[in-house]
């Protein structure tokens, strides 16, 4: 009896010492699915440096010196009248019957608490939920999990990347923003990443379009050869840094390169620009447009893309108020397209936020217009900034606003949180990994 | 005694000069080998697979992979453009493996025919071991691959050339 006892005990105790490290702070031992509120989202990162002047306080020109026009240039995003007059842009007729902010939660005063409001600070903080002093570090992952790894490891059953989609404006450092240098986490619970305007409108077309498409036979032939070749070779490609898509989300996601290339050539490219005019893009609106091929194509669940051109603010003040208001409506474009496609509509939260603003005080700069140009220097000013928050009906408080400048409601190092609660995976995150808390002013 | 002693200072001050300046300098000079190597023809071979520890970079991929099936180096301009696709998309082997279809796509692959590729199998498939891989095949590689080629009368060059360039062995040195 006693050896009996002895080694049920024992078994017990090694089966425990195994498992322990496992178990979730929520006591499970594995990851649910947590109750989701939706099952998409798409972060829209309104990047390059945007002031609160610009945008909540609708001040458009009467910031500087011998101008003193007001109004409201994001008109597909906020309430407000426009301008009484634009002398600076041909304003587009906003494509939303009623503004983002009328269907959802505007937080209208966040803060970028800490920290250099750098760009690639500001990115790293709102797609990691943690603040970081990394300055410009070419091509080198976070130190932190991104948003994209938190997901895909803490989702039960576990999603592939095909789900999760990261997908900037321009290159830099941006194309390692997609996982993270954190030994928990990684490349293997990373995100796509694209930058279209490389893939799809720069030389990607001439190196990748022209793909030769070959038969399933011949793909088998490829696999079988090629599976020869590795049995005699001690390390996988699978072990280098990066993302690495099953065998099926391959075929798909190069079925999706090419269909999107031949919607390109065939100029049948659904645009994000009053009439699909193709000359009125900026960089902003094909980053929008390629990001809703993947959306219409994928359905992630999961989806951050940025936009960039308001950085041209550190010396054209006036073509920054024009990106504002072209992005502005890409983004009533965006949710246009989400809420008119089954299987996303009334079951996606958009959220839209500034990596952070602007200083206060303009710089030496003048531009045609002879208005003063803004750099982002950590003033007080460029950590104000705002989140827009927009859903279902009964998910997402309609026509609500939060926080004043003398009140701040809500940090950048709360987005992570907040869509970790809505894609049902926050309380699976381990603890002291996210500082921020989740937005509930916004939910239902 | 004051020269006399001036005279033996002197000289023995030169005897350690002349010492010293006569020591044999050693110098220690150290060869690492990544690899040991052979010439074979105007090819160097590795002895086998396991000496390939170390991975490519993006831009050695993409150059030695131009090299490979163009048989000549790369342009500059090519090589800056191809690095900034690489960048641009996120999984590396896809990203890639449409690439390669798109030489073969396109004139410039130096290809052998396939009634050559039958005729000589044995010599293409080493030929195709040493383009790839710098390295010989071993008997049960010339084996197998011999016997997939074998087997299957739709097995093109082109097919066997993409699956070296895509197999993960490709991917170190």
């Amino acid at each position: 009896m006693k050896r009996r006892s002895f080694v049920k005990k024992a078994a017990l105790a090694t089966t425990g010492a195994i498992l322990a490290p496992y178990i979730l702070p929520s006591g499970r031992l594995f990851a649910s699915t947590g109750s989701r509120v939706v099952n998409h989202v798409v972060f829209v990162l309104f990047a390059g440096g945007l002031r609160n002047q610009e945008s909540i306080e609708q001040q458009f020109t009467a910031t500087q010196t011998g101008f003193s026009i007001m109004g409201n240039i994001m008109n597909n995003m906020l309430s407000g009248n426009a301008p009484l007059s634009n002398p600076i842009f041909t304003p587009w007729s906003p494509i939303l019957t009623s503004p983002l902010s009328t269907q959802g939660s505007l937080f209208q005063e966040l803060r970028y608490a800490q920290g250099p409001t750098g760009h690639y600070n500001g990115h790293t903080v709102a797609m990691t939920g943690n603040y970081t002093n990394t300055g410009l570090n070419l091509n080198i992952n976070p130190d932190m999990p991104t948003l994209f790894e938190y997901y895909r490891k803490h989702t039960n059953p576990n999603k592939s990347a095909v789900n999760a989609w990261w997908i900037s404006e321009g290159l830099g450092p941006y194309p390692s923003l997609n996982f993270s240098r954190h030994p928990l986490y990684g490349p293997q619970y990373g995100a796509n990443y694209i930058n279209p305007s490389t893939i799809f409108e720069g030389y990607g077309q001439q190196y990748l379009s022209d793909a030769k498409t070959y038969q399933p036979d011949d793909v088998q032939r490829m696999k079988t050869v090629k599976d020869f070749l590795n049995k005699s070779f001690h390390r996988a490609a699978n072990e280098m840094p990066g993302v690495h898509n099953d065998a099926a989300d391959s075929v798909n996601i190069k079925q999706f390169m090419a269909d999107t290339y031949a919607k390109l050539a065939n100029n049948t490219l659904p645009l994000p620009t009053p009439g699909g005019s193709r000359a009125s893009l900026t960089g902003d609106l094909t980053n929008i447009a390629y990001s809703w091929q993947v959306l219409e194509t994928f359905k992630p669940e999961l989806t951050v893309i940025n936009t960039f051109n308001l950085d041209v603010c550190h010396s054209d003040f006036s073509s920054y108020l024009e990106y504002t208001h072209r992005a502005d409506y890409g983004i009533g474009w965006l949710w246009n397209k989400i809420q008119s496609t089954p299987g996303l509509a009334n079951d996606t939260v958009m959220i839209c936020m500034p990596e952070h603003g602007r200083n206060l005080s303009p710089n030496a700069i003048i531009d045609p217009y002879g208005m003063r140009a803004f750099d982002h220097t950590s003033d007080a000013n460029s950590r104000r900034l705002f989140a827009l928050m927009v859903g279902p009906n009964g998910k997402i408080k309609s026509n609500q606003v939060f926080g004043s400048n003398t009140a701040p409601v809500g940090e950048t190092i709360d987005i992570v949180p907040t869509i970790a609660h809505l894609l049902g995976f926050y309380n699976d995150i381990p603890s002291g990994m996210l500082p921020g808390r989740v937005l509930t002013e916004a939910l239902v | 005694m004051q020269a006399s002693k001036f005279v033996l200072w002197v000289s023995i001050g030169l005897a350690i000069a002349f010492a010293t300046s006569s020591c044999e300098k050693t110098i220690v000079q150290d060869k690492v080998y990544d690899n040991v190597i052979y010439d074979l023809g105007n090819q160097v071979v590795y002895t086998s697979a396991s000496q390939k520890a170390k991975q490519k970079t993006a831009t050695q991929y993409l150059s030695i992979l131009y090299a490979d099936l163009k048989q000549t180096t790369i342009p500059n301009n090519e090589l800056t453009n191809l690095s900034q696709v690489n960048l641009g998309f996120g999984d590396k082997g896809l990203v890639n493996e449409i690439l390669v279809s798109h030489y073969m796509n396109n004139p410039g692959v130096v290809l052998p025919t396939a009634a050559y590729m039958r005729s000589n199998l044995d010599q293409f498939i080493t030929d195709t071991y040493i383009r790839f891989y710098q390295r010989k095949p071993t008997s049960y590689e010339l084996y197998g691959l011999r016997k997939l080629i074998t087997d299957d009368p739709n097995m093109t060059p082109e097919l066997v050339y993409s699956s070296f360039a895509l197999s993960d062995e490709y991917w170190f040195y």
